[in-house]
């Protein structure tokens, strides 16, 4: 394969990396921030939660082996998991290096959720919102000038996130609050 | 070492706290899993007062029952409520007192397990027991830990002292041995009884100054027992059978005679209020279905009528193991007898709110 | 075996943590037959023994990791 086509190839399975992560990470916020009564469509959501954050490690994957293997850049394979050692967007490569590092973190941690305990396993997976964030970033800073669709989906990306980010603060449900409200009260 | 547990085995003596398993089955977990021992001297059930008691009349043979258990090795730890009469007593004798904040599920086994980790006095799920360790839900790791009722450590010393056919002596073949009662409410009297099982609760009330003939209900087991009409008292034994065909066990001891003059339904419906003002919030058939049973219950008493039956008899289908600990089984439990005894009259007569005999004040448990 | 019935024996058995649960109700989803939901979203275990490919399923789904096999 001649270094063009890997080039455009990278940049492609790279963009659809970062449409799948957002995904992957809004209907996890739907389905952590909402309750019933559609326990149908949160069945849906957790199955494609579960199944796209799988999926969508083969474009990213796709996208690393690529990058790395064309030559009009030097990114080494330290810099994808050491952030900040890449020759070439020292920065923006090691916001991309952190966002796979995060990745496979969580993906690993939700795979053996049942055999790690549930307090570590939260506290990991709060940390997709990071990395969603290093990822809006590095696509962002790369996907790239010249491109204008490019970085016009990644941009409708992080709107979309941001909203559901918001959305995920805004709102509570009925099991959440009262949770809290008996929590507050002398336990101890 | 198993010498004692043979005794105990021997024995037959189960847990006195309520649920009756048996002693030699836990203790003998707990030394092979060197389990840490919690004695639970806090009376958490509406009408306790035996294991309180225990303490303040028979400390040096609840220590001796300790000594037995633990072969002297682990410093026990004695749950009390915070500011107690009981609490005073054990850190005054310089024992280790786990200090339980007065609320309903906080002296529940687990939930006192949970204390003794720096966890909230809230119960844990309980996938096996936790005399072999385990966690909590959110992964906080738990060591081997067991909950012994005082009087049934205090019942140890006496099987080690006494042997087993003195004992045996006492109570049924089926539910041997001597056990506390403590018998209060409408009584003039109120008073902790060694009893025994198979004598008739009349003995015990009459032990307590007599069942005045005005007296329509006697409470069993406080908020996770039952009611009994005063007829079915009086014609009834003070064993697991004749509990049990009415709905309840012996629990952990405990016979209220209800005040005559007080509005039952009222009461009852102030004690199933109390119950769910209770949940410790971590279960959702709990936090949302208790307070759901007190409405229900309420609008029943108020307007009782086929309608309000149905529902308060539908809800009070929903609450069966659904809950970490047993407290919403318990609520419920003690709601169906209370259904069970009033709800007949009520349905014809509706007595309580509609005429004069209303409540002057709202009773407090806390 | 050819029937294609689970027997009693081949069945797992399911409960809840009940702390845990917070009532996404998947559970009544992935399995109909064995859980229905109170009028709050939570679980009602009808049956707790259900065939082990399903219960498998619905304890990996489950966001709540509440779900559990005994």
């Amino acid at each position: 394969m001649s270094s063009e086509l890997l080039w455009y190839l990278s940049r492609a399975t790279g963009v659809v990396s970062i449409v799948l992560l957002t995904v992957v990470v809004v209907i996890g916020m739907v389905t952590a921030g909402r309750r019933r009564p559609h326990a149908d469509r949160a069945t849906i959501a957790a199955g494609i939660h579960r199944w796209l954050s799988l999926g969508m490690t083969v474009f990213i994957a796709t996208h690393i082996i690529t990058a790395v293997a064309e030559g009009y850049v030097d990114i080494s394979w330290l810099s994808v998991v050491v952030p900040f050692t890449s020759g070439y967007e020292t920065v923006w490569i090691g916001f991309g290096a952190i966002a796979i590092d995060l990745l496979v973190t969580i993906i690993v941690t939700s795979l053996l959720r049942h055999r790690i305990s549930e307090r570590y396993w939260r506290g990991i997976h709060w940390a997709s919102y990071g990395l969603w964030l290093f990822a809006i970033i590095h696509g962002f800073a790369l996907g790239t000038a010249d491109q204008p669709i490019l970085q016009g989906i990644t941009l409708a990306c992080g709107v979309v996130g941001g909203l559901a980010a918001s959305w995920r603060v805004a709102v509570s449900h009925a099991d959440t609050d009262r949770r809290q409200e008996i929590k507050s009260q002398e336990w101890v | 070492m198993s010498n004692i547990i043979e005794l105990i085995n021997a024995a037959g003596l189960t847990g006195r706290g309520g649920a009756a398993f048996p002693s030699a089955i836990k203790i003998k977990a707990a030394k092979e899993n060197k389990a840490r021992l919690i004695v639970n001297v806090c009376d958490g059930e509406i009408g306790a007062a035996k294991d309180g008691w225990v303490v303040a009349n028979h400390l040096n043979e609840l220590l001796e029952g300790v000594a037995l258990i633990t072969s002297g090795h682990a410093k026990p730890i004695f749950a009390a409520h915070r500011d107690s009469t009981t609490a005073r007593l054990l850190a005054a004798a310089g024992l280790k007192v786990l200090e339980v904040p007065h609320r309903y599920v906080s002296s529940e086994e687990t939930s006192l397990i949970s204390l003794a980790h720096g966890g909230t006095a809230r119960p844990m799920t309980k996938k096996a027991p936790f005399v072999f360790g385990g966690q909590r839900s959110d992964g906080k790791r738990i060591r081997p830990t067991v909950v012994l009722n005082a009087e049934s450590v205090w019942r140890v010393s006496q099987i080690s002292r006494r042997g087993v056919d003195w004992f045996r002596s006492y109570g049924t073949d089926a539910e041997p041995g001597p056990r506390l009662v403590a018998v209060g409410g409408f009584v003039s009297t109120p008073s902790i009884i060694e009893a025994a099982a198979g004598i008739p609760v009349m003995d015990l009330i009459n032990l307590a100054g007599g069942l005045d003939p005005s007296v329509r209900l006697v409470g069993v087991g406080g908020l996770g027992g039952i009611l009994l009409t005063a007829d079915e008292a009086r014609s009834a034994i003070w064993d697991t059978p004749t509990m049990k065909s009415y709905g309840g066990g012996l629990g952990p001891g405990i016979i209220t005679v209800w005040d005559p003059r007080q509005a039952a339904a009222h009461t009852a419906g102030a004690m199933i209020a109390y119950g769910a003002g209770e949940s410790a919030g971590q279960c959702g058939p709990c936090m949302f279905g208790l307070p759901a049973l007190s409405a229900d219950w309420n609008a029943f008493a108020m307007h009782p009528g086929a309608d309000t039956h149905r529902r308060l008899q539908n809800r009070l289908t929903l609450f069966e193991r659904r809950g970490a600990c047993a407290h919403p089984d318990g609520v419920s439990r003690f709601a169906t007898s209370a259904l069970r005894v009033l709800g007949p009259e009520l349905l014809q007569s509706q007595p309580y709110f509609a005429g004069g005999n209303q409540p002057t004040e709202v009773l407090s448990y806390v | 075996m050819s029937d294609t019935r689970a027997v009693e024996s081949d069945l797992a058995r399911i409960g809840v943590d009940r702390v845990l649960c917070t009532g996404h109700g998947i559970c009544a989803r992935t399995l109909p037959e064995a859980i229905v939901l109170d009028e709050w979203g939570y679980p009602i275990l009808a049956a707790d023994a259900v065939r082990p490919a399903d219960a498998k399923l619905a304890v990996k789904l489950c966001p709540a990791r509440a779900l559990f096999l005994r």
